[in-house]
């Protein structure tokens, strides 16, 4: 991951690249120019330098036959020898347009050396007069030499001259070159330069936009970048985070859902509690004022009035309180004795009323208000429609694990029909009687109570009778 | 817009390319045309043409030709010279020639002693062999190996015979000379002389001047002074024709001379053709030129040894005004 590292590196390199090669082209440019230039002015120095020796050397051999010294005679030969040097270096300078002419010139300068030669050889044999001759020869074979590096020059600007023009239309093509090149690079870098700065920074700028928008809190948004650097990297990154960041969100508005259904629940059961307090009240205000009734009858001398408001209002207490509990079975017998007793007062002759109880089962558990439906249902279908009344017998029998509690009447019985209803729990209750706690409803209660299904049993027989039996568990399987 | 920027920033890089790709090749397609460098010995042969009257339309031709046979032969021909008869500078470029160690001279001759004493001596003694053209030189005092031009004598007869043709075999004739005769003056003068000699009856008048306007005028005015019966005239030197012509047209008409020139120079002709004049001697200056350096070459590639020592004379003809009609 050093992708804008690389392609900054990119851009000097170009950029140096373009430098150097122009830096290089330029120099070299120049130097195989500065060379042709040297080359010129070498071949019109050494020329020049060839005359002057052949002077020099004309000079000398003057001053060696006037004086002949040995210095004047050094003289001589070093100046000829100089001129031979400078000679082997002429001949280089042979083109094909020059040839015939540096031809001539180099002997020329033979020409000079031989005369020169001859002129000392006549010297030492003191001749005088052909040395003086040779002499005279000699300094015309200079002033030769002078005139010919003249046309020879001549001839090399002849020959050089298209060299020249062309040396000078370059150099103005040059600067051409200069400008157009300094423009090029301009432009073509101002160009690249903006390119890849673009490359740089608009992915550079998504994230700032993206991020932007995250920070208003939109988190839909894909976050984009098409490019293969560090940017791209962080992009994904950052979409990785986006998507985090949503479905934590997301996550915390349903809990936050969850919770509020939970507090509404809550209110609900509060409020249900309330009422359900709020329903008590009624029924003690109830309590209080049937006691008051039955205080008031006492004193008023109606001692009977008062026992039947007593145990109106134990029975209603006990309804009341101990609907959603299990009492005892002496509990419930007691409560049962009471509905009696009322019962009793009612319909006086017309209602017998047996009990068979084997005591030691009283203290078993059983759902409150189970046995009072059971005698108020044999009460009102068995005495109440007739008018020498009935007979109601109550058993509680122990038969091992279990208590059967039986309800037995001498009423006109039902059909076989009806009690599958009943068993079946298909009865609708508004047929029922008093607040809607028949049979049925005891039998729902029995069953969740024993954990069991076979709890009730109706016998009956239309005309004659009709007995309804409940079994109870001496140990209730739940509890153990 | 953004693509419209786009399309201008890429046209624009492309003719700025364009014209750096340009100037580039420009600049470094060193088109300089250098001479080609040469490091071997000259071995070619190394001939040298002076003429004391470079460009005039005769030496132009003798050197055309000249060069001409040079190619052919693969010698290398240089044309040296002086203008309009520098004597001094003449001899010095056939010195210098001499000194150069040239292998072979081909030179205008020149009658004097300065140049029979430089080709006698100096080119011998460098072992420079010379060769006259055109004009020729005794061979006895310069010591050429041969001459190539035309035959001046025959020249001198043919002139004579046209004259004695025109004129008939009775007249006066005025020969004008140079003050200071070249070899072939003299013998073109012989060979009219020699011609005439059967001719007792034209007398010649011989009137010597310098090669300048004003002396040529002179000299005619005298001897149209001094003869006024004079009925021919004849320029031993082309040269003079000119102001001759000119001189007698102010007195009368020059038509009604008889003039004779030699050497088929543009004046000449021209006055040839208007009939100032009634012949001259039409030379063969190309064939020279090439003659003399066949020659040449035979000599330094020892194919003719020796050479014919009287020359070798290239075509002459008379050219009349009847001829140019």
């Amino acid at each position: 991951m050093n992708s804008i590292q690389k392609k900054i590196w990119g851009l000097v390199l170009i950029v140096l690249l373009i430098m150097v090669t122009t830096w290089v082209s330029l120099i070299s440019y120049n130097q195989k120019m500065l060379d042709q230039y040297n080359g010129i002015l070498e071949r019109y120095l050494v020329l020049n330098e060839i005359s002057r020796k052949s002077e020099d050397t004309v000079t000398a051999l003057n001053n060696f036959l006037l004086l002949p010294s040995n210095d004047n005679l050094k003289a001589v030969t070093k100046n000829k020898k100089d001129i031979q040097s400078m000679k082997s270096e002429v001949a280089t300078f042979k083109n094909v347009e020059n040839e015939l002419a540096l031809t001539n010139y180099i002997n020329l300068i033979e020409s000079l050396e031989e005369t020169i030669d001859s002129a000392l050889s006549f010297h030492s044999e003191a001749e005088t007069e052909y040395s003086m001759k040779a002499f005279n020869e000699a300094t015309h074979i200079s002033n030769y030499i002078s005139e010919m590096a003249l046309t020879l020059i001549d001839l090399e600007l002849q020959t050089y001259d298209l060299f020249y023009r062309g040396i000078i239309n370059q150099s103005e093509e040059l600067k051409q070159l200069g400008t157009w090149l300094l423009l090029l690079i301009t432009v073509g870098l101002l160009l690249f330069t903006y390119w890849f700065s673009q490359r740089i920074t608009k992915p550079v700028e998504k994230l700032t936009l993206a991020a932007n928008e995250l920070s208003k809190g939109r988190f839909d948004l894909k976050v984009e970048v098409n490019s293969s650097d560090e940017i791209a990297f962080l992009a994904k990154t950052f979409d990785r985070m986006r998507l985090n960041i949503n479905n934590l969100i997301s996550d915390i508005h349903h809990n936050a859902q969850l919770e509020n259904e939970l507090q509404q629940n809550r209110l609900l059961l509060k409020e249900s509690q309330l009422r359900n307090l709020q329903s008590q009240i009624n029924p003690h205000f109830l309590f209080n004022t049937l006691n008051t009734l039955s205080k008031k009858a006492y004193m008023e001398g109606s001692e009977e009035t008062s026992d039947l408001l007593v145990s109106v209002a134990g029975l209603l207490r006990y309804n009341l309180k101990h609907l959603d509990k299990p009492m005892t079975l002496y509990d419930e017998v007691y409560v049962m004795q009471q509905y009696i007793d009322i019962q009793k007062t009612r319909y006086t002759d017309r209602l017998n009323f047996y009990m068979e109880i084997d005591e030691s089962c009283l203290s078993i558990k059983i759902p409150g208000l189970t046995l009072q439906p059971l005698v108020e249902n044999a009460v009102i279908y068995a005495v109440e429609p007739n008018e020498e009344g009935g007979t109601i017998w109550f058993r509680i029998k122990d038969e091992g694990d279990l208590v059967t509690i039986e309800v037995e009447d001498n009423g006109p019985g039902m059909t076989e029909e009806k009690i599958q209803e009943i068993l079946e729990e298909k009865v609708n209750t508004a047929n029922g009687h008093s607040s809607g706690i028949g049979l049925s409803n005891v039998m729902k209660r029995l069953r969740l109570f024993n954990g069991m299904e076979d709890v009730m049993k109706i016998e009956s027989t239309l005309g004659v009778s009709t007995k309804v039996s409940i079994k109870l568990l001496k140990e209730r399987r739940g509890e153990k | 817009m953004r693509s419209i920027i786009k399309f201008l920033s890429v046209i624009t890089c492309i003719i700025l390319f364009y014209y750096t790709v340009d100037s580039a090749v420009e600049v470094f397609d060193t088109n300089w045309q250098l001479p080609e460098a040469s490091t071997e010995e000259l071995t070619d042969k190394r001939i040298i043409l002076i003429t004391q009257e470079l460009d005039t339309p005769f030496w132009d031709q003798v050197s055309f030709g000249a060069r001409q046979q040079a190619k052919r032969d693969g010698a290398r021909l240089e044309i040296w010279g002086s203008y309009g008869n520098n004597q001094e500078d003449f001899l010095k470029q056939i010195e210098i020639a001499i000194y150069s160690q040239v292998d072979g001279i081909i030179v205008q001759g020149l009658d004097t002693e300065e140049f029979k004493e430089l080709t006698k001596v100096k080119a011998s003694s460098y072992g420079v062999p010379v060769i006259t053209i055109a004009n020729d030189v005794s061979m006895a005092e310069s010591l050429r190996r041969t001459y190539v031009g035309s035959d001046q004598l025959l020249a001198g007869k043919m002139i004579a015979e046209q004259l004695v043709e025109d004129m008939g075999k009775s007249g006066k004739v005025a020969l004008m000379l140079d003050e200071r005769q070249e070899y072939y003056q003299t013998q073109r003068l012989e060979g009219i002389k020699e011609y005439l000699y059967n001719y007792q009856d034209i007398e010649l008048l011989e009137a010597e001047t310098e090669d300048t306007r004003e002396q040529v005028i002179a000299t005619t005015k005298d001897l149209l002074n001094r003869s006024p019966d004079v009925d021919a005239f004849i320029t031993l030197n082309a040269k003079f024709a000119d102001n001759l012509v000119e001189e007698i047209d102010r007195r009368s008409n020059a038509e009604t001379y008889h003039i004779y020139s030699f050497d088929d120079d543009p004046t000449s002709l021209s006055l040839l053709k208007q009939g100032k004049i009634d012949g001259m001697i039409e030379q063969s200056p190309s064939k020279m030129g090439s003659l003399s350096v066949e020659f040449m070459m035979k000599w330094l590639n020892k194919e003719v040894l020796p050479l014919n020592l009287d020359g070798y004379f290239t075509d002459i003809r008379m050219v009349k005004q009847v001829d140019l009609k």
